[in-house]
């Protein structure tokens, strides 16, 4: 008999009228709407019931929906209130909350009109680039949890905001440094004005009391505004001299305080050259940068508690015959909790009654549910799919074992030390270089003509080398990439991660979302074709993984009666009047005769590492579907491209070590360098291990990827990761397409090579003017053109660079 | 030449007094969120009072 790989026959899918994925057959209903999934279908009915279907013309992307449907009564808890609620005069209550998937105008409309669904609730305004809602309400009128639930209800999980301190420090800090860069543009224009005043009377020839009277005005405009915007560069090159650290900041400032105190002295003697405007504008420019920088950086970031937030904060506590609802934090070890089906499991801790299925993705990264059964321990965070059960505490909050992830995912983040800059080695060279050189200007002039003019020459020399254009060589680089890779769905947490990225070490890929599709799919068929049509039938209601795969392989008008699942273990159901099983193999063998043609089938497709699926036809088996997770199509293109890179692969995956390997012979990576059934833990300390031999990259998308990400030099979470992955990543790929891990690393190396063909540039300009300086024929006027023509040298070569530049 | 003396001290007084504008507008916080502003001008003004029929008369 030939094996025959069964071609999907899909006819043009649906989309979801939600989120634009296509429909399974099971939910088509006929009608013009169809959703892919309950989840959109509450959604959506919340969203229009609200009457707030604007929503849908405002979007401009569509994601599947998230609802979780909890009551959240913990937000109404005193001891919540107290911690996260203000009471203002007129009495009404606010609070910060965190949201989730708040991407676009769309999402933000929908939060904001809470007011006109939630009576109550007096104003909610949206902050898009912190993720969070400040919500407003009547304490009198309504309940926060009221307004959680309707925030949860039109897909949007709300979160206490646990940011304020933090967002509090880092709003102080982004108005100072504004106020400071409005102070330094308006010094600038108008010690423009003046110094073109100035320049325009050394040809026409000008009063000296007019001039005089100019140098004055410069003066003080330029001592004040600068002295108060530069303090952040002052402050920074103390710091650093405290530590005996070179930063970039030393060379600037000294250039600024000798430009200041030079300048003011020569007004004040009346005599003399002043750089006042040239100061000005270098100041400026460096302000721009640092805040252009900053807001790159300053994206949404909640901290490891969010993982917490996983796990539910009520446990339903068995005390004798009752079931009483008490918060977790009441739930000591040895309680026995009952854990309903669909809920998430409160406490790490023994089964002592009840037998169910539960989703360990969030621990161990494994999409298909696992079997437990009394007598077995499980974990907090993982949900209960099947059956209700009685589990006995073990461990509780922070000491169970998602607590402490959280904690070395909190420690591994702490650790991370900041990397060396490039820029900031260099700035230490220069300083030496630049101080050397103006002290032997000082001497050679002072004994060949005066005091006076080798101190003229030598304030000069340090004045003209300020290096401008060696300080916004990264940032401008860095923006321009950053802002590219946005374009491309590649979103970079900084400059810092570009430079981690650039040097080729060992990259550790998650395989579950990244080298393969993340879900079951059908790769093989044996036996029987017609039998599809039946079995997905018989799946049409089904929403176990196994379902979606024979849903998406292929569509049926048949419809099934009488059907029954047997959860994990296999469905049957009715269809055109034949008994129908589809199932695990022990499970379809126990209710059939047995077949050895079927056997051998089975046994194939499970020596090939796929997981073997039944169809019966009236108690006789027909077929054999072989499921696995399929390979993506380019990640063989992809690795190749950054092993060529210099790229060492290595596949660290929770799943079976034998899936493992198998992807790992797929994809051309040899056995040893496939590690399976890795816990987080273990994941966590293969990468640490590693970073003795040099950078190391981690590459995933779950929960149980963070800690590695954390502990890695640099982290990339892929679309579709936990908040958490994405939180502790350097960057976050938009699509799921292991092909941009490439082009990112790629880009992070062109970027960095723009970064040093700027910073070329910017001291071949240093070397211009200091040359010009120690030669004594340096004027302000040169300076003043020589500075803003090496930024801009700088500014065009970056945006020349070919970083995440589009492939023509 | 003697209208400078006025001029230049009256000018920088005009733009200390827009620096001090825009130092108001950082510290009130009205530069704290530049993304979500831009995009909340886009929503439609709930109707304010029910849309009557003009009837001719």
């Amino acid at each position: 008999m030939t094996a025959v790989l069964r071609e999907a026959e899909l006819a043009a899918p649906v989309p979801c009228a939600h989120c634009q994925l296509p429909v399974p057959v099971g939910r088509l209903t006929g009608g013009a709407t169809a959703y892919c999934c309950s989840g959109c279908e509450i959604v959506a009915s919340a969203i229009t019931a609200n009457g707030l279907s604007e929503f849908y013309a405002l979007r401009d992307t569509a994601a599947p929906a998230t609802s979780t449907g909890r009551a959240y009564t913990e937000l109404d808890d005193p001891a919540f209130q107290r911690v996260h609620v203000q009471l203002a005069a007129d009495g009404t209550a606010r609070a910060a909350l965190y949201l989730e998937d708040l991407r676009c105008t769309a999402c933000v409309w929908l939060v904001e009109s809470a007011p006109r669904c939630v009576p109550g609730t007096v104003e909610v305004r949206v902050d898009l680039g912190r993720s969070r809602a400040d919500v407003t309400w009547d304490p009198g009128a309504t309940q926060l949890s009221s307004i959680a639930r309707f925030l949860d209800a039109v897909g949007h999980v709300p979160h206490p905001y646990r940011g304020l301190d933090r967002d509090r420090a880092r709003r102080r800090e982004d108005r100072a440094l504004l106020t400071k860069l409005g102070v330094a543009g308006a010094a600038m224009g108008n010690l423009m004005l003046l110094a073109i005043a100035l320049y325009a009377g050394l040809f026409g020839g000008m009063a000296r009391a007019d001039a005089t009277f100019f140098r004055w005005a410069s003066m003080l405009v330029a001592v004040p505004a600068l002295g108060f915007a530069a303090t952040p560069m002052f402050r920074t090159a103390i710091g650093a001299l405290r530590a005996r650290r070179l930063h970039l900041d030393l060379p600037l400032s000294i250039g600024i305080a000798a430009g200041l105190g030079w300048g003011a002295l020569n007004v004040l003697r009346g005599a003399g050259e002043i750089y006042f405007d040239s100061l000005a504008m270098l100041v400026f420019l460096l302000l721009v940068a640092r805040w252009v920088v900053l807001r790159h950086q300053r994206r949404a970031s909640t901290g490891a508690e969010l993982l917490l937030a996983l796990t539910p904060s009520r446990a339903r506590r068995v005390d004798g015959e009752a079931i009483v609802e008490v918060p977790i934090e009441a739930i000591v070890p040895g309680d026995v909790v009952n854990v309903l089906v669909g809920d998430v499991i409160p406490v790490d801790g023994m089964i002592v009654e009840g037998r169910s299925a539960l989703d360990v993705g969030l621990l161990t990264g494994e999409s298909r549910p696992v079997e437990v059964s009394a007598g077995e321990v499980v974990n907090a965070g993982t949900a209960n799919l099947a059956g209700p059960l009685l589990v006995r505490a073990t461990a509780v909050g922070e000491t169970t074992r998602v607590g402490r992830l959280v904690a070395s995912i909190e420690a591994l983040s702490a650790r991370k030390a900041p990397i060396e800059r490039l820029v900031d080695r260099i700035a230490g060279r220069f300083v030496k270089v630049v101080t050397l050189a103006a002290f032997v200007t000082f001497v050679a002039w002072t004994a060949a003509v005066s005091l006076g003019v080798g101190a003229e020459n030598a304030m000069a020399l340090l004045i003209v080398t300020c290096p401008c254009a060696l300080a916004l060589a990264t940032p401008l680089a860095v923006t321009v990439a950053l802002g590219r890779a946005a374009r491309r769905g590649v979103l970079i947490k900084g400059a810092d991660a570009l430079e981690r990225l650039a040097t080729p070490g060992t990259m550790f890929v998650d395989k579950t979302g990244t080298l393969t599709a993340g879900k079951l799919a059908v790769v093989s068929w044996r036996g029987d074709l017609d039998a599809a049509a039946l079995a997905v039938a018989v799946e049409a209601g089904s929403n176990h993984p196994i379902a979606r795969a024979l849903r998406d392989h292929a569509t049926t008008p048949l419809v099934a009666t009488a059907i029954e699942e047997d959860l994990g273990r296999g469905i049957a159901g009715v269809v055109e009047g034949r008994q129908v099983l589809v199932g695990a193999p022990p499970w379809v063998r126990a209710r059939t005769s047995p077949h050895p043609v079927i056997e051998g089938w089975i046994a194939e497709l499970a020596e090939r590492g796929e997981t073997p699926i039944v169809i019966a036809v009236d108690q006789r088996p027909v077929a054999v579907v072989g499921l696995s997770d399929p390979i993506r199509d380019d990640a063989r293109a992809a690795l190749d491209r950054l092993a060529a890179a210099g790229w060492r692969i290595e596949i660290l995956s929770g799943d079976d070590p034998r899936v493992a390997r198998r992807v790992g012979a797929a994809l051309g990576i040899p056995e040893e360098r496939c590690h399976g059934g890795a816990t987080p833990e273990a994941k966590a300390a293969r990468v640490t291990a590693a970073r003795v031999c040099g950078p190391v990259v981690m590459v995933g998308d779950g929960v149980n990827d963070a800690a590695a990400m954390a502990g890695a030099t640099a982290g990339i979470a892929v679309a579709g990761s936990a908040e958490i992955a994405i939180e502790v990543a350097d960057v976050y790929l938009r699509s799921p397409a292991i092909q941009d891990i490439a082009a990112t690393v790629d880009g992070a190396r062109a970027t960095l090579a723009t970064i040093r063909r700027n910073l070329r540039l910017s001291l071949v300009y240093n070397l211009t003017a200091g040359t010009l300086a120690v030669a004594g024929v340096i004027h302000p006027l040169i300076a003043a053109l020589v500075m803003p023509l090496s930024s801009l040298t700088v500014l065009a070569s970056s945006l020349r660079s070919r970083a995440f530049q589009e492939r023509s | 030449m003697i209208a400078l003396y006025i001029v230049l001290p009256l000018a920088l007084l005009i733009g200390g007094l827009a620096v001090a504008a825009f130092i108001w507008t950082v510290r009130s916080g009205q530069l704290d969120d530049v993304d979500t502003p831009p995009r909340r001008m886009l929503f439609e003004d709930p109707p304010t009072r029910p849309v009557t029929d003009v009837a001719e008369s």
